[in-house]
């Protein structure tokens, strides 16, 4: 039973393989390998701001958020990139034209987050804060950026 | 944007997706969702589609008014 039930596993994981193409693959782990870290982050740095005191132990809480998204992230990609070894084209118009729309509103996110950061902040506002606000917002486009590259893949009408 | 690709594709002794794909240049998702119609291709890749089937663009796809690109719908003038 636990065998059949790994087998249905692994079969699924084979089957959304060959369906998604490689960018909607690398969206959905990018967004899987940074969503739930940077959540965990920020819900420290929101709820027990009492946690971290010194200049030490934010910048250790940083590091310990992006090492562990970094190696999530690069770990999802040397799989991705094994199992699509030998594959012709991974990449095409359609791939193109999602991931320019995700990037293009992505961007205008980033754009008003860092104008709130970098001019309306700054007098109000200062250290960890604004070091944070930052850190949001960069999440908070990427986020954006993967999120319309999925639903540009799940039905979305698109024209070259 | 509606096309003919899958019949074209039934009629050419059954081609795979991803056979058209390779033969295009194309991810055989993309195949997919242009027969869909969740994927209008450039025209570059809609000659070469057309090409591979024998045809001629117009036979392969067909444009209506009001499509799926939302820059095509046809606006009446106010009277």
């Amino acid at each position: 039973m636990k065998f059949d039930l790994l087998n249905i596993v692994f079969e699924t994981i084979n089957l959304i393989g060959r369906i998604m193409s490689s960018l909607q693959k690398r969206a959905w782990l990018a967004l899987w390998s940074m969503c739930p870290v940077y959540c965990v982050y920020f819900a420290i740095q929101i709820g027990f701001p009492d946690l971290l005191t010194t200049m030490l132990e934010h910048i250790g809480l940083f590091a310990l958020t992006a090492s562990i998204h970094a190696v999530a992230y690069v770990s999802g990609l040397l799989v991705i990139k094994r199992r699509e070894a030998g594959e012709p084209l991974l990449e095409d118009e359609r791939d193109r034209a999602i991931d320019a729309r995700g990037t293009r509103v992505a961007y205008f996110v980033l754009l008003t987050c860092m104008i709130v950061v970098g001019v309306v902040m700054p007098f109000n506002n200062g250290g960890w804060k604004l070091v944070n606000t930052a850190l949001l917002a960069i999440v908070l486009s990427e986020t954006v950026r993967y999120a319309l590259i999925l639903i540009g893949y799940r039905g979305m009408r698109l024209a070259h | 944007m509606s096309n003919e690709v899958r019949l074209l594709r039934f009629l050419a002794q059954d081609m795979t997706q991803a056979e058209l794909g390779k033969r295009v240049g194309l991810t055989r998702q993309t195949i997919a969702a242009i027969e869909q119609g969740r994927y209008s291709p450039s025209l570059d890749v809609a000659f070469r589609i057309a090409h591979v089937f024998g045809k001629r663009i117009d036979e392969v796809f067909h444009w209506q008014p009001g499509g799926a690109a939302g820059n095509d719908a046809v606006t009446t003038p106010a009277s």
